[in-house]
Formats: C-alpha cells, sequence, structure tokens
C-alpha cells in the first residue's frame, strides 16, 4: 500500500458482563481506503467502532493516529481528532430540523453577538444533501421523515464534519439500491480526498463494490485481513461462520390456498392511492420500492397504527375493521416494524419481548406462565441463533442485528395468520438470514400469509411468490414467481 | 511493538492520578464517597437515637410507615408505566374523610363506610386515567389538577373539621368504628395490623409486576408506549386501570391513616405524594419509566420512616426535619441520575 497509514488499533480488548465483546483485535487503515469490517450478529464490530468514536471506553488496549498514540476519552474527543461516525442505530433527533441534526452542537453563528445564522445553515445543509442525492427540505422536522432519509440524514451530519476517518456502522441498511449507489459514488469522493472509511455492512455483495481490504471478525477475535481481490463471497462466509452456508435462499415451493385477505381501495390522502392487494394461504407476496416509495405507509395503515381515509379490508372472505394495531392482532395480524425500535422494549429481557404480542397466549386468567415464556423464548434464541450471555438478558444489550431477531421472533410465536414484515433480514447476517428465510418457509407452509416489504432486490426475488411493485403511493406492476428481472423491478419502481 | 521513545516516563503515582483525573471516574469516585458517608451519617445517628431499638419504637414505627408503604407501592405501577400521580394525598384525604363522615354522621354502617370511601378513592384514580389518556393531558397536570380539586372537595365535605370534632363527638357521640381504629392502631399478635396490610399490599404488587400480564403491559407502556401499542397492548387501558388502582391504593391508605389519628380531616397527608414519588425512586425505580420494582419501593419508604422517626427521637424540630426531607429527596434523585450517567 502505498499511502500512509492514519490509523493503527493494537490489542483493543473490551468485556461485557458475559461476554468478551472484542478480543486483543489489531486493526490498520490507510488514507483513502475503505476498509470493510464484517462479522456475524455480535462478532463486535460496533462495539470496536464505538471505541474507536470515543462513545466506549476499551478495557485495554493502545489507539495510534498517524503514528501517536492518542486516548480518545468522548465523542467530542474523536471529533477534534477528524474521525466521524454513523452509528448502526440511528441517533438523530426527531423533534429537530434536518439542519439542526446535521449541525448539531455546531450551527454556524453570525458575528457580533454569535446569533444562529441560520440562512448559511440551510444552505450549507442543502448542499451536503444534495450531494447526497436527497430530495428532503433542510427545515423538515426528521421526525416525519422515513427511516432511510433519516439514515441519509444521519450520514449528512458525519459527512458535514469534514473527518478525516469516517466510521459507517450499517449505514445502508435502511437504503435501496439507488441510495446506496449514490451513497458510495460519494464515499468514493471521499477516498480521493484521502479520507479513511470503515465501513460494516451484511451485504457482502457491496465489499468488492466498494472496499479495498477487509477485516473478518468473529466472537471478538479477529479472524483475518484479505485484500477484496482474494476475498470472494465464500471465503469471507467462512472466515465469518467458519462452515460453508449451502443455499441462501432456501426458497420452497408451496401450494397456495385460499384467499386469507383482501384489500380494496386502500387510501390515505396525500400518500396511499387506492391500494388493491390480495394474499392467500401459504404465500410469500414481496412488495418492492424504492426510498418514499410508501410501502411502511402502507403497512402502517393497514395495521391501525395510521388512521386511513377510505377502503376496506377483507380476513377471509369477511370485512374487517382495524383501527388500532391491538384490533389487528386480535384479528391475527402481525407487524414487523421497519425500525426495530419501534417494535421493542429494550429495557425488558428476551423472553418479554418475544412474548409481548402473545401476552394473553401465555396467561391463564391474567398470569403469566412464566416456564412456558422461557421455553418459548429458549426455542428461538436456538433457531435464530440470537447471541446472548443469558436468556434474561436485557433487549438494549444485544448487538443490533440481534436485537432484530428479537423483534422477529416475537412476531414468528404471535401465531398470526397475515404477517407484515417490514425489511424483515435488516442488520442480520448472512447465516441467520438463512434461517429467517426457513422459518417464513414453515409459516407459510402451516397456511400463513406473509406480506415481505423489501428494498433488498435479490431477496425479493428469491423468495417471494408474487411481487407487487410500489412507486409514489400506488402499486405499479405485479409480477409471478420467476418473471421479473431486477431491471424491471427497477423500472417499475421509479415514479413516472 | 516498540516503545514509543518520545512518550515520557509517569512515576505509577502519577498515573493513578491521572487515572482518577479523567471526569468520568471522578464523579463515580465522588457518588461512592457521598453514598458511604450517607449510609455512615445514618447508622450514627439511628444508634444514637435515644430509644431507638425499643419495642414500642418499633411498632410506632411500623403503624406510622404503614400509609407511606401503601402509597409507594401504587406509585411504584405508576411510575413504572411512565407516569406521576400527585393527587395521592388528596385522594388519601378525601376517601378517609368520606368514610369518616359516611359512618359518624350519616349512619352508614362500618363496611358500606370504608366501602364508600374507597370505590371514592378508586373512582378518583380512574378520572384521573381518564382525564390523561382520553384528554390527552400530561399525567403531572391531571393528576396535580385532581391533587387540588380533591382537597378542596375534603374540606367542603368535612366544613375543614375534623371528624368526628370534638364537638359532634360530645353531642351526637359520633365516634370512629373500632373497626377503623383496630386498622390503624390495632394488631395482630403484638404486630400492628397497618403495616401487615402494607406488607400484603407490597406482597401483592410483586406478584403483579412479576407474574402478571398487567404488569408486563406496565413496563412496556413504561419503557416505549408506540412500541408498546404497536405490539397489541391497550396503552389507554393499561394507564386507566393503573391510576384506578392507584387510587384505590391511596384510600386504604387513607383508612388506616384515620385509624391511626383516630379521626380524619381534611388536610392529613399532606406531602405524602411527594414522599411516595421519593420513596420510589430511592428504592431504584426509574423516574422515567420502564424499570423498578416494589421491594425497592418497601426499602425506600422504610428508610425516609426510620429517618423521621429518627429525627423525632433526636427531638429535631418539624420544620426542620422538612428541610432534611427535601434535601433527601433532591440528593436521592440526583444520585440516582448521575449513577445512571455515569454507571458507578
Ligand atoms: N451495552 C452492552 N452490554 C452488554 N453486552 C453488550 C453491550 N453491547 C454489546 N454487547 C455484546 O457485545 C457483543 C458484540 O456486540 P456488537 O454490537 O459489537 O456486535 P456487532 O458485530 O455490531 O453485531 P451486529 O451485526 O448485530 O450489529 C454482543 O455479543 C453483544 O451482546
Ligand atoms: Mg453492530
Amino acid at each position: 500500500m502505498s499511502s500512509s497509514l492514519i490509523l493503527r488499533a493494537e490489542a483493543i480488548d473490551k468485556s461485557y458482563p458475559g461476554v468478551h465483546a472484542l478480543d486483543h483485535v489489531d486493526f490498520d487503515l490507510y488514507e483513502g481506503e475503505v476498509h470493510a469490517l464484517l462479522g456475524e450478529n455480535g462478532a463486535g464490530k460496533s462495539t470496536f467502532m464505538k471505541i474507536l468514536s470515543g462513545s466506549l471506553p476499551k478495557d485495554s488496549g493502545r489507539i495510534f493516529l498517524r503514528g501517536q498514540e492518542v486516548d480518545i476519552v468522548g465523542p467530542y474527543h474523536a471529533r477534534e481528532l477528524g474521525i466521524g461516525m454513523v452509528y448502526q442505530e440511528l441517533s438523530v433527533i426527531p423533534g429537530l430540523s434536518v439542519a439542526e441534526n446535521i449541525f448539531l452542537g455546531r450551527l454556524p453563528k453570525r458575528k457580533p453577538l454569535g446569533t444562529v445564522d441560520w440562512s448559511e445553515a440551510m444552505s450549507q445543509a442543502k448542499r451536503i444533501l444534495d450531494d447526497l442525492g436527497v430530495d428532503v427540505d433542510p427545515r423538515e422536522r426528521v421526525g416525519n421523515l422515513s427511516m432511510g432519509e433519516q439514515q441519509l440524514t444521519e450520514i449528512a451530519k458525519a459527512l458535514s464534519m469534514k473527518a478525516q476517518i469516517l466510521l459507517l456502522d450499517e449505514p445502508s441498511s435502511a437504503l435501496s439500491d439507488e441510495e446506496r449507489e449514490r451513497l458510495f459514488s460519494i464515499m468514493r469522493g471521499l477516498q480521493e480526498r484521502g479520507v479513511a472509511i470503515i465501513y460494516v455492512s451484511h451485504r457482502l455483495v457491496e465489499v468488492p463494490q466498494i472496499g479495498q481490504r477487509v477485516t473478518v471478525l468473529r466472537d471478538g477475535a479477529k479472524v483475518g485481513t484479505l485484500p477484496v481481490d482474494q476475498a470472494d463471497e465464500a471465503t469471507l462466509i467462512r472466515m465469518m461462520v467458519g462452515r460453508e452456508l449451502r443455499e441462501k435462499f432456501p426458497k420452497d415451493e408451496i401450494q397456495r390456498g385460499k384467499e386469507i385477505l383482501r384489500i380494496q381501495g386502500l387510501t390515505v390522502r396525500g400518500v396511499l392511492n387506492n391500494l388493491n392487494l390480495n394474499l392467500y394461504e401459504g404465500e410469500i407476496l414481496g412488495i418492492f420500492g424504492v426510498l418514499g416509495a410508501g410501502r411502511t405507509d402502507f403497512a402502517r395503515a393497514l395495521f391501525g397504527v395510521d388512521p386511513i381515509d377510505s377502503g376496506e379490508v377483507f380476513l377471509n372472505g369477511r370485512k374487517i375493521n382495524i383501527s388500532c394495531p391491538s384490533d389487528a392482532i386480535e384479528l391475527g395480524l402481525g407487524y414487523l416494524t421497519e425500525d426495530r425500535k419501534d417494535g421493542l422494549i429494550l429495557r425488558l429481557t428476551i423472553p418479554a419481548n418475544i412474548t409481548l404480542a402473545s401476552l394473553k397466549r401465555i396467561s391463564r386468567l391474567g398470569f403469566l406462565n412464566q416456564g412456558e415464556e422461557r421455553a418459548t423464548a429458549e426455542k428461538y434464541v436456538k433457531e435464530l441463533d440470537i447471541h446472548t450471555p443469558k436468556l434474561d438478558q436485557k433487549v438494549e444489550f444485544l448487538s443490533g442485528g440481534n436485537q432484530q431477531k428479537v423483534a422477529l421472533a416475537k412476531w414468528l410465536c404471535s401465531r398470526a395468520k397475515v404477517l407484515i414484515f417490514d425489511e424483515p433480514t435488516r442488520g442480520i447476517d448472512v447465516g441467520a438470514k438463512i434461517e429467517v428465510f426457513r422459518l417464513m418457509n414453515d409459516l407459510a407452509k402451516q397456511g400463513v400469509g406473509i406480506i415481505m416489504l423489501s428494498s433488498e432486490l435479490p431477496e425479493v426475488l428469491a423468495m417471494a411468490d408474487r411481487i407487487l411493485v410500489m412507486a409514489g403511493g400506488s402499486f405499479t406492476a405485479e409480477y409471478a414467481r420467476g418473471q421479473a428481472s431486477q431491471e424491471d423491478l427497477m423500472r417499475d419502481a421509479v415514479v413516472k | 511493538m516498540a516503545k514509543n521513545p518520545s512518550e515520557p516516563r509517569v512515576s505509577a503515582l502519577g498515573r493513578v492520578g491521572a487515572w482518577v483525573a479523567t471526569p468520568q471516574l471522578r464523579v463515580r469516585l465522588g457518588i461512592r464517597a457521598v453514598l458511604v458517608f450517607a449510609v455512615l451519617l445514618f447508622i450514627y445517628y439511628v444508634s444514637t437515637a435515644p430509644r431507638f431499638f425499643s419495642v414500642t419504637n418499633a411498632t410506632n414505627l411500623g403503624a406510622r410507615t404503614a400509609p407511606d408503604i401503601i402509597l409507594a407501592v401504587g406509585q411504584t405501577m405508576v411510575i413504572i408505566q411512565a407516569g406521576i400521580d400527585l393527587s395521592v394525598g388528596a385522594v388519601l384525604a378525601f376517601s378517609g374523610s368520606l368514610a369518616s363522615v359516611a359512618y359518624c354522621y350519616w349512619g352508614l354502617p362500618v363496611w358500606p363506610a370504608m366501602l364508600l370511601g374507597l370505590a371514592a378513592g378508586a373512582l378518583l384514580g380512574f378520572i384521573n386515567g381518564l382525564i390523561i389518556t382520553k384528554g390527552r393531558i400530561p399525567d403531572f397536570i391531571a393528576t396535580l389538577g385532581m391533587m387540588v380539586t380533591a382537597r378542596g372537595v375534603a374540606l367542603i365535605l368535612t366544613g375543614g373539621l375534623p371528624v368526628p370534632s370534638h364537638l359532634t363527638a360530645i353531642t351526637l357521640k359520633a365516634y370512629l368504628p373500632q373497626e377503623i381504629i383496630w386498622l390503624g392502631s390495632g394488631d395482630i399478635l403484638g404486630f400492628p395490623t397497618g403495616a401487615l396490610i402494607a406488607l400484603l399490599i407490597v406482597a401483592a404488587g410483586w406478584v403483579i409486576l412479576m407474574h402478571t400480564g398487567f404488569g408486563r403491559a406496565l413496563f412496556a407502556v413504561g419503557g416505549n408506549r408506540e412500541a408498546a401499542r404497536v405490539s397489541g397492548i391497550n396503552v389507554d387501558r393499561t394507564k386507566i386501570m393503573t391510576y384506578t388502582l392507584m387510587g384505590l391504593l391511596a384510600a386504604l391508605a387513607g383508612l388506616v391513616l384515620v385509624g391511626r389519628m383516630n379521626s380524619a380531616n381534611a388536610l392529613m397527608g399532606d406531602g405524602t405524594e411527594l414522599q411516595s414519588i421519593a420513596a420510589v425512586v430511592i428504592g431504584g425505580t426509574n423516574l422515567f419509566g420502564g424499570e423498578g420494582g416494589v421491594i425497592g419501593s418497601l426499602l425506600g419508604a422504610l428508610i425516609m420512616g426510620i429517618l423521621r422517626n429518627v429525627l423525632n427521637l433526636h427531638n429535631m424540630q418539624d420544620f426542620a426535619q422538612r428541610v432534611v426531607m427535601g434535601l433527601l429527596i433532591i440528593g436521592v434523585v440526583l444520585f440516582d441520575q448521575l449513577r445512571r450517567r455515569y454507571g458507578a
């Protein structure tokens, strides 16, 4: 490598009660390099990045910046040292505007009185957002943005810091292909200016597209570092999971049954236009769309989270009325939210979260059957390979991907007949994804109808029996399994 | 790897010094020091208090803290679901007064009179819940309003006089029934009745929180209201039930208090709302909801009770006692925040 070493971490070690999260990890990073950091859920990627960004203290080890040993005491210190980070869990403040979030704590000031220079802030924010190709008003409240847009705001915030080292922890997990491409081109631009980037992702296809070298962690220890041209997918998977994986998408052919759900003319003014849809027993219906297509709005409206203006919903041929989520659950629906934090109670334990939507079923006369609760939780912890030191761990102490698995398990155990999964595999590692798909197959075999909202094209193409494309709040195309190509879907997903 | 030659040599002591100098550690050490100091001070005062370790004092202490413990159990549930109830003192006074008035002046038999008091407390709690959920009023404001209102109604009901007052006791021969007095001043095998009731309530509270779907819902609503809703928990119903239960417990605490004082009045239980909140926070329940339990609150209420008792035994003036209690509450909340922030 011709360029110079900008960061070196030596024997970084970190333990939590019951978990050796990082086991003497060495790592180096060169100027102008994109260094991919991979590993299963709970391997220690986020922990490592948080130590570099000063938001987590290390137990031992040393960090050198341009050869100089540094003791990073906090995020502010890291920022002064030129280290910026995009966290895996969104850290934007919903009540503030996009521009305020981007310049949080360092809004441009006007000279004599030190008042905020709003016009400057807005125009600077606009410039960064334009670079990212995001079409949002810098004055918009972040709480009103979609999850992908929030993630882009988060990225814009990190970019605006003009960091020399950029730590990106699954920045693309809420983005569809188009936004991801734009993110990549920005990253390439930064690289040319000498910015070094550590990039965490569970999408292995991204590694050769954007990275120069890749480091793999397993159970907190470093397995190895490779240049990308030696790191084909099979090699990476072997390094990550320690074994070969066979099929990536284990799709079972299932004879679909009778119609289970019919939606007619579902409308939310200005958001969803006259949506019609049928779902059959044992069917996996994929709904694909890019950022802002309205997939999540559709799911929320159907599940009674947001009110609808008009439209009818039939379940097993009977017209139903859903005015709040508990109605929906009562009727046998389930909804995995796009942002797992919208569906998890972080301060409750794994079993309590998994049974949250099935409280009635696991209680007798109002009393919880805790034996059954633990048994259920244990089963899903095993099936989904949820990494945790103990069953009763609070969910807030799990890694992002493991939290996602808990959120999924909640609905898998709810015995719902219709499941709406919004980005079910977000943040989940390659091995566990296969398990998730297997469990979806099992559900389908039991006659459950699954609506899978996803921006992950290969996943939709491989797993869905039927695909609806959504754009601008309408369904724009429908394909049976095997009839559509990636190009077809992308074309239909763009608003005409 | 080779040692960085430019690194200055530091003595071992210097290293310790630098280590202590990081702000987080300083705060952590500070917190521990304050805690140790507070515990030592507490032990000192307890052990030097005259007659603290006597059966009379223990019985007295048990009887006195009983209403506080009952309130703290209810307040724990309210706070776990991320609410707060400022009206408990007033509801206590209103319900206690109502039961007494009903028996002494309206001629209701004992049990219906007590049931009326309990039902009235539950009703006020229910109204709190309705205002908070259906009216979308913050818990703090709604119960603040109820606090003032219930106190006012109690004053109207009693005419601002004790029930029974000296005069009515003589002219009407209106005395409180033995049953109510037994609740607050009686004993079972030498153990104060009120304290037994309080312990029973603590046990019930523990069972509800740890072993029922309703308890689980409280934690869920307090931890993440939206997520609880999307998981099918009826947030409004959960909140209304919690406040109703709180009202019921406040009324029960009212009866025990009336029994202990041998009379009711509209101004009793003044300040108990803050004491109950303090007990809950001292007990380790998160003031912002989602975590906690009644066992901690029991300890919290006991600590406050013992402190008051000890200050009394040391003959501290009531006014000064208020200052001490106030400082204790501020100190504990501050301490709790720092502890959470710095993970000490
Ligand atoms: N605050 C915490 N308390 C206790 N354990 C923790 C805490 N944070 C993380 N862990 C544990 O440390 C390990 C590493 O977690 P980390 O978040 O670094 O994983 P990750 O590689 O980022 O995984 P993912 O792909 O799921 O995001 C996990 O086993 C996790 O359970
Ligand atoms: Mg992570």
